[in-house]
């Protein structure tokens, strides 16, 4: 099997995005984990999600392993629900979906599979659950909380509109909301310079000693 | 599709973020499936690294990523080798030395994911009975297996700890929080034991720079504002003025806001106290004649440089105190290969190991601190995670450029030149489920624990927790060992 048929398989690429020899991009989207047994019937799962994707999504061939996890949120019936725009970091549209009242936007993409993860499971303890909002839909939620703005403090790609996915409960005004994927990139994290530890007043570097954490007991 | 069989050196949250990011990218009901496996080996017996031997006791909710790393470990891919030591000199008797070497031809990639384990000590403050590494307190309360000796808090009423980052507020609000309040959580019997007769009435939090510089982070500024019997020592009003009107970040303005406000608790109406102790960097420690005196720390007093670095003021004060803790960050270890000393961690591009020259080491990579340092939060361990599963995948389909995170960045052209160059030392076929016989011995044995061994020595943690009342009892390597022996069958 060539390596090709692999990465179109596992980023479910339709056969007609992927040319021989032709350079691209690969965006995969992810399946959620499987923490929890759906209580769909995979046919049913597929249906569900066929109707909510484009033509050509590539998360159709995900649908061939077992239901995934969900977010705990019920879909309402097309046309019912609130519309919540998903976007990428770039501003693709990932996904237009339909959502419950309460609801809040890290299960809703959990529920529909969209890349956003919540490591804290929803108990602001983490910052990874982050989405820029629109600004029009942001000024109508109430303001975080303390607790929420010290995770957004450490969220990478922090803008005016930033909240965390699982603090954000759908209302019927939110209606078309868009949920932005934060722009984070490698250089957020590793930029903060090596040498900060080693300045101190009076001292060189503090990195020149071995020190086995084991070697040292009180007393 | 070629087979991956990578062996990850480290069974950390970072670890367990890659291993979980490949098995979904390449989930088990594709056609390769059975390509790809992943055997995590941890020098410790029981999994997660600082999820398990780093996160405070009173942050549980930080410890729910384990349950995505459970989930990954459920995939019959993935396998989890503890009490395994690759390559370093082993700090434990008990665990299964195994070279680099013995290792590397059993598998087409290797990952290190290590850690920083070594704390970076001050270089006026050597260690001993009076001054301790703030690594030795959380190994203590979270029982790790180099088992430091309790710290003699029923006779220490004054701690100071050197540096002001979110460790050294753990260790305060550990040594603050009233005992009844930690009982609840993942705080071992003998270490509640030991805080329910401390005499700890102040904490001094020292930092050679000023508020704005300080590497704590709002979240435990308020745990600390918040303690429920201890207030802070009012900040000099001169202090918060003097930075009035800089242009601040959002971070900043809201920890300078929080420190205006000053502790929930008035200053003067509680027994317990701490300071922020701002511009001021150790230049010593004297320790006491008489083991009833205190030892006295000095302290030059410093001032930022038009580079916000802390200079010396030529004054100096001294502080009287019981112990000292420092707590200055952490780096790998001087052993681990590809180790550069002068970034304290390994040397990587993009999550490609690098050698020496500069040459990327083909299909061996690190990723988490190893391979950035001992900084972030957990969703930047897992970004980097991420990414270096893209860099992984790149490596191995040629051709494609995978992105499946922002974080990942397009490929490079000096990406793929680096690649060109790369220096091979692993195989390119090898029996997918082979493991060294030196592990396969040790399964046997009962010396290396399994993910089924870990499972169970969880349920039954939280078991003996639930009878105690609290989150879980843990249980150390001796324990554990005879518990497993004695249940298997």
């Amino acid at each position: 099997m060539s390596a090709r048929t692999l990465v179109g398989k596992f980023a479910a690429c339709p056969p007609t995005r992927i040319a021989f020899g032709q350079r691209q991009s690969l965006r995969i989207h992810l399946r959620r984990p499987q923490r929890c047994l759906s209580s769909h019937a995979p046919s049913q799962v597929w249906l569900a999600r066929s109707a909510a994707l484009p033509v050509f999504s590539r998360t159709r061939d995900f649908h061939s392993s077992p239901a995934s996890c969900h977010g705990g949120v019920t879909r309402p019936k097309p046309g019912e629900g609130i519309k919540v725009h998903f976007k990428d970091s770039k501003g693709n549209l990932l996904k237009t979906v339909e959502a419950n009242e309460g609801d809040d936007i890290l299960s809703i993409a959990h529920e529909y599979d969209i890349d956003l993860e919540g490591a804290c499971e929803g108990s602001v303890a983490c910052s990874t659950c982050h989405v820029i909002l629109d600004p029009e839909s942001y000024d109508k939620l109430p303001e975080p909380e303390d607790d929420e703005n010290d995770m957004l403090d450490m969220a990478f790609g922090l803008t005016d509109t930033s909240r965390l996915g699982c603090q954000v409960r759908l209302t019927r005004d939110l209606d078309g909301m868009t949920a932005t994927l934060p722009a984070a990139t490698r250089n957020m994290f590793v930029d903060e310079a090596d040498t900060s530890l080693a300045r101190v007043a009076g001292a060189a570097c503090w990195d020149c000693q071995n020190y086995s954490s084991t070697s040292h007991r009180f007393m | 599709m070629a087979p991956i069989k990578l062996a990850v050196v480290g069974a950390g949250p970072s670890s367990f973020y890659v291993a979980s990011r490949l098995l979904s990218l390449l989930p088990r009901s594709g056609p390769h499936a059975s390509s790809l496996k992943i055997h995590l080996y941890d020098r410790l017996w029981a999994p997660y690294g600082l999820v398990r031997y780093g996160v405070a006791p009173d942050h549980p909710e930080v410890k729910n990523c384990t349950h995505k790393f459970d989930e990954a470990a459920t995939d019959p891919r993935l396998r989890f080798f503890g009490n395994v030591n690759i390559g370093t000199t082993s700090p434990f008797s008990y665990a299964l030395p195994l070279s680099l070497e013995a290792l590397m031809p059993y598998y087409t990639h290797i990952l290190y994911s290590t850690g920083c384990t070594v704390p970076i000590l001050h270089p006026a403050l050597p260690p001993s009975r009076y001054c301790i590494p703030a690594l030795s307190m959380v190994h203590w309360y979270t029982q790790h297996p180099s088992k430091p000796s309790p710290p003699p808090l029923d006779r220490t009423s004054h701690v100071t700890l050197i540096g002001q980052g979110n460790v050294s507020l753990d260790v305060a609000r550990m040594l603050l929080t009233p005992p009844d309040h930690l009982a609840k959580y993942d705080v071992p019997m003998p270490v509640l034991d030991i805080l329910r007769r401390s005499a700890v009435q102040h904490v001094s939090i020292v930092g050679r720079r000023g508020p704005l510089q300080a590497a704590f982070t709002t979240k435990e500024l308020r745990e600390m504002m918040n303690l429920p019997d201890s207030s802070m020592v009012p900040l000099d009003p001169a202090l918060l003025a003097q930075v009035q009107g800089a242009s601040l970040t959002r971070q900043q303005s809201r920890t300078l806001q929080l420190l205006q406000k000053g502790s929930k608790n008035k200053p003067g109406t509680t027994a317990k106290t701490w300071s922020l102790d701002f511009f001021r960097s150790p230049t010593g420690l004297t320790t006491p004649v008489s083991p009833s005196d205190k030892a006295r720390l000095t302290l030059a007093h410093t001032t930022l440089d038009p580079s916000s670095r802390a200079v010396p003021t030529g004054e100096s004060s001294t502080l009287d105190t019981d112990l000292v803790i420092t707590s200055l960050g952490h780096r790998s270890e001087l052993s681990a290969p590809w180790y550069d000393p002068a970034l304290g961690h390994l040397r990587t591009v993009s999550g490609r190991v690098v050698n020496a020259d500069g040459r990327v080491v083909r299909n061996v990579y690190a990723s988490g601190w190893a391979a950035m340092g001992a900084r972030g939060v957990l969703a930047s361990t897992m970004m980097d995670a991420y990414a270096v599963v893209d860099t992984i995948l790149r490596d191995h389909f040629p051709g494609e450029d995978v992105q499946t995170t922002a974080a990942s960045g397009p490929e490079s052209a000096a990406d793929k030149a680096a690649e060109a160059d790369a220096l091979e030392v692993l195989p390119k076929e090898v029996d997918l489920d082979a493991i060294p016989p030196e592990v396969e011995a040790g399964l046997k044995e009962g010396r290396v624990t399994d993910f089924e061994d870990w499972r169970r020595v969880d349920a039954e943690e939280i078991r003996r927790g639930e009878e105690l009342g609290k989150e879980r009892e843990r249980m150390d390597w001796e324990e554990a060992h005879n518990f497993l022996t004695k249940t298997r069958t």
